[in-house]
C-alpha cells in the first residue's frame, strides 16, 4: 500500500489540472451508457489521473424563485436548500436581510440562534462520522453513530418543534424561546455527547477497518486548499485557522468562546478526529451560552418591506463557510439573492485530491468533504489506457472499496 | 469597490498579493438592466470586500481570475450558466455546471430579469 | 432514490432502519440494485436532470413493483412549487402506491407509510 501513496507524485498532481491536453479523445458513446453522471474520473491503471465534475442534479431553481417570494417566505425556501445544515442556510439569509435594516437582533435571540447553530453542528458531524464508517465498510460504527443522533434531534424538537427543518430562525429574531425549565435537560445531554465523542475517537484510533482506509488517504496541503478556496474542517485539517464563528463572529460567537480546531496531517484520519474535537467544542459552547444567556425578549416584529441595499453574510455551517448576498430594491420581495454552499467551494479540493488514488478510495475521500447524498449516487469511469468506460452506483463502488482492502470479507 | 474593467484583474491581483485577500467566497452576477453587475466577494478575517465590475448586456466578457485565484473556476461557470457572462481565460466555458443537459440554447440565461420561470419549465419539462 | 431533494427526507429514511426504528421487522431491507427490489422509495422534485434516471431505475425493476413518495417534494414539489427547475411531483412521471407527507416526514410517519403500503399490496394480492 505505500508504494500506491508514492505513485501520486508522478501522477503530475499539480496545483489544477484544468486542462484536457492529457486525456485521449473517445469515440461515439454508445447510447445507452450516456446516462448523467456525477463525476467522471479518468484512470490510468488502477490510479485515477483526473476528475470532472458535472454537478446540477440537486439544481432547482432557488435564486430565481427567491425574486418571487416575500422575504419572510423565502426563510423558509433557503432552509430546504438541504436537510442536514438547513439552519445556517436560515441564519444567512436572515443576517444578510438584517444587515439591510437598521434593526439590531434582541441578544437572548442571538444565544438562541447561537445553540440552535451548534446543535446542528453536532448533528452534522455525527452524521458523518456515521456515513464515513458505512462507506469504509465498519457498519458498526454507522448504527452506533446514528442512535446518538436521535439524541440530538430530539432536542432540536424540543427546542424548535421539528427535527429537521427548524424553521426557527426569524428576521431580526427567532421564532421561539428556550425556557428555562429545558436548561438542564439540555446540558445533560450535551454532557453525555461529549464523552461519546471520546469514545468514538478511541475507536477511530485503535479499529483497524478505519485505520487501514483512513490513514494516510488524502494529503491535502494547506497550500493548495488556500489556492483553491476550499472552507470548513477540509482546510482545517491541513492547519489552516479559518472558521467564520472566530474570524468574523455573528450572533453570540462574540460573547461564547469557541476552540478553532486544526490538525496538521491533511488526511481523512485526521478529518474524523476534527470532527469529533469540534463536537466536543460545540457542547462546550452550549453549556456555556445556556449559562450565559441574557433575559428579554428574542424577536423584534418588523415591517414587511426591507430597505434597499445590498449585504452579503456568512455563517460556519457544519461544512464550512456559506455564503449569502442579498439586494433589495426596497420592496416585499427581494431583488437577488445568491447562496454559495460550502460544498461547491469544496469541490475543486475535492478533485485535486482524488488525483493519485485508486477506485477504492473513492468513497472515502469523496466523504471526506461532506457532499451531499445525491452527489455519490453515480460516478462513472474511464479507463484511458484499454478506452473501458463503466458507470457504478455508490453502493457497487462502496462494495469493490470494501473488497479491494478486505478480501477476506464477505459483505 | 466598483472598478473599470480594463483595470479589474490588476484589481484583484493588488488585493490578494498585497493585501492578503486571497479566499474568493464567491462570484455574484446581477441583472442592473442594461449591464450585468459582476460581484467578487472576498473573505478575510472581519471583512468581505466586493469588487464589481459591469459589462453590457451586448458584450459579456469578463477576464478570468483563475491564474489569480485558481478556486474561482467553479464560480465563473456559475455565472456564465445563469447569466451568459464569458469568462475569457476559463477553459470550461463550453460545459454546463448547473443548468440541465436539455435547456434550450436559444433561451435566455434563468437570472436575467426578462427570463419567465414558466417558460423555463416548459422548455426543460417539468410542467404538469 | 434521491431525485434532487434536500436529504431531509433521505435521512429520516435511513434513520428509519436504524435501530431505534427498526424497519426491518417489517421486512424492509435496503437492497444495492433496482433489480433485486420490490419497492422504489423516491424523495426530492425530480428536476430534468434526475428524471431519466428516474423512470431508467424503475424499468429495471422486476415487477411486481411498487412506488413510495416520501416528503412533500415527491408528493407535490413542496416547497419549490413554481421554480424553474423543480417537478411538481413524482406522480407525473410514475404511478405512486402510496405518498407519505411531511417536511421531511418522521420515521415513524415513513414506517406506518411502509406499513400502508404493505397492507395494500397484500389486500391486492398483485401489482398495478
Amino acid at each position: 500500500m505505500a508504494e500506491r501513496r508514492e505513485t501520486r507524485k508522478e501522477a503530475g498532481a499539480g496545483l489544477i489540472q484544468y486542462s484536457t491536453e492529457n486525456l485521449v479523445p473517445f469515440g461515439p458513446i454508445h447510447p445507452a451508457l450516456k446516462e448523467p453522471e456525477y463525476f467522471k474520473l479518468y484512470l490510468r491503471g488502477e490510479m485515477i489521473v483526473d476528475v470532472v465534475p458535472r454537478i446540477g442534479y440537486v439544481h432547482r431553481g432557488l435564486e430565481k424563485a427567491a425574486e418571487q417570494r416575500r422575504w419572510t417566505q423565502n426563510t423558509f425556501m433557503f432552509e430546504r436548500t438541504c436537510g442536514i445544515c438547513s439552519f445556517a442556510h436560515s441564519l444567512a439569509y436572515v443576517q444578510a436581510v438584517e444587515g439591510l435594516t437598521p434593526y439590531e437582533v434582541p441578544r437572548r435571540g442571538l444565544y438562541i440562534r447561537l445553540i440552535v447553530a451548534e446543535l446542528e453542528r453536532i448533528h452534522s458531524h455525527l452524521l458523518w462520522v456515521g456515513l464515513l464508517g458505512h462507506w469504509a465498510g465498519f457498519d458498526t460504527l454507522f448504527m452506533w453513530v446514528w442512535r446518538d443522533r436521535e439524541i440530538v434531534l430530539d432536542l432540536v424538537e424540543a427546542i424548535a418543534g421539528n427535527r429537521i427543518h427548524k424553521s426557527i430562525a426569524a428576521i431580526a429574531g427567532v421564532k421561539r424561546d428556550i425556557p428555562d425549565s429545558m436548561k438542564n435537560k439540555i446540558v445533560e445531554r450535551t454532557k453525555y455527547l461529549a464523552d461519546r465523542a471520546y469514545f468514538y475517537k478511541h475507536i477511530v484510533d485503535t479499529e483497524s477497518t478505519l485505520l487501514a482506509r483512513t490513514r494516510k488517504v488524502g494529503n491535502l496541503k494547506a497550500e493548495t486548499a488556500q489556492k483553491l478556496c476550499a472552507v470548513g474542517p477540509l482546510v482545517r485539517c491541513a492547519g489552516l485557522a479559518r472558521d467564520v464563528r472566530a474570524d468574523d463572529p455573528y450572533a453570540a460567537y462574540g460573547d461564547v468562546p469557541i476552540d478553532v480546531v486544526t490538525r496538521t496531517e491533511g488526511d481523512v484520519h485526521s478529518l474524523l478526529h476534527l470532527r469529533l474535537d469540534e463536537l466536543v467544542v460545540s457542547a462546550n459552547a452550549i453549556d456555556y451560552a445556556l449559562e450565559h444567556m441574557p433575559s428579554g425578549p428574542v424577536r423584534l416584529k418588523i415591517p414587511p418591506t426591507i430597505p434597499a441595499g445590498e449585504y452579503a453574510s456568512h455563517v460556519e455551517a457544519p461544512r464550512g463557510e456559506l455564503f449569502y448576498f442579498v439586494k433589495s430594491g426596497g420592496g416585499p420581495n427581494p431583488e437577488r439573492v445568491k447562496v454559495r454552499t460550502p460544498t461547491l467551494a469544496n469541490l475543486p479540493t475535492a478533485l485535486e485530491l482524488l488525483k493519485g488514488y485508486t477506485m477504492a478510495d473513492v468513497p472515502v475521500v469523496l466523504t471526506a468533504i461532506d457532499p451531499c447524498f445525491g452527489c455519490m449516487d453515480r460516478l462513472s469511469f474511464v479507463d484511458l489506457d484499454s478506452q473501458k468506460q463503466w458507470t457504478w452506483t455508490g453502493e457497487e463502488l462502496r462494495q469493490f472499496g470494501i473488497r479491494y482492502y478486505f478480501p477476506e470479507r464477505t459483505i | 469597490m466598483k472598478v473599470k474593467l480594463e483595470n479589474f484583474k490588476a484589481a484583484v491581483k493588488t488585493l490578494t498579493e498585497q493585501f492578503g485577500m486571497s479566499h474568493l467566497s464567491t462570484i455574484t452576477g446581477i441583472d442592473s438592466g442594461e449591464n450585468i453587475d459582476v460581484h467578487y466577494h472576498f473573505w478575510k478575517g472581519d471583512v468581505i470586500t466586493s469588487v464589481k465590475v459591469s459589462v453590457p448586456k451586448s458584450s459579456r466578457h469578463v477576464p478570468s481570475i483563475i491564474e489569480i485565484v485558481p478556486g474561482a473556476i467553479l464560480y465563473e461557470m456559475e455565472v456564465h450558466d445563469m447569466f451568459g457572462v464569458f469568462f475569457d481565460g476559463n477553459p470550461w466555458m463550453d460545459r454546463r455546471l448547473l443548468l440541465p443537459d436539455n435547456y434550450p440554447q436559444d433561451l435566455a440565461p434563468p437570472l436575467l430579469k426578462q427570463t419567465k420561470p414558466a417558460d423555463i419549465r416548459k422548455a426543460v419539462g417539468v410542467e404538469r | 432514490m434521491n431525485a434532487c431533494s434536500c436529504n431531509g427526507c433521505d435521512i429520516e429514511l435511513v434513520a428509519a432502519l436504524t435501530p431505534k426504528y427498526d424497519a426491518e421487522r417489517f421486512g424492509a431491507v435496503l437492497v444495492p440494485s433496482p433489480r433485486h427490489a420490490d419497492v422504489l422509495v423516491v424523495t426530492g422534485v425530480v428536476n430534468p436532470q434526475t428524471k431519466d434516471r428516474l423512470i431508467r431505475i424503475y424499468e429495471q425493476m422486476p415487477e411486481p413493483k411498487y412506488v413510495l413518495a416520501i416528503g412533500a417534494c415527491a408528493c407535490g414539489g413542496g416547497v419549490f412549487k413554481g421554480c424553474y427547475n423543480a417537478g411538481q411531483g413524482i406522480d407525473n412521471i410514475l404511478p405512486v402506491d402510496m405518498f407519505v407527507p411531511g417536511c421531511p416526514p418522521r420515521p415513524e410517519a415513513i414506517l406506518y407509510g411502509l406499513i400502508q403500503l404493505l397492507a395494500k399490496v397484500k389486500g391486492n394480492g398483485q401489482s398495478k
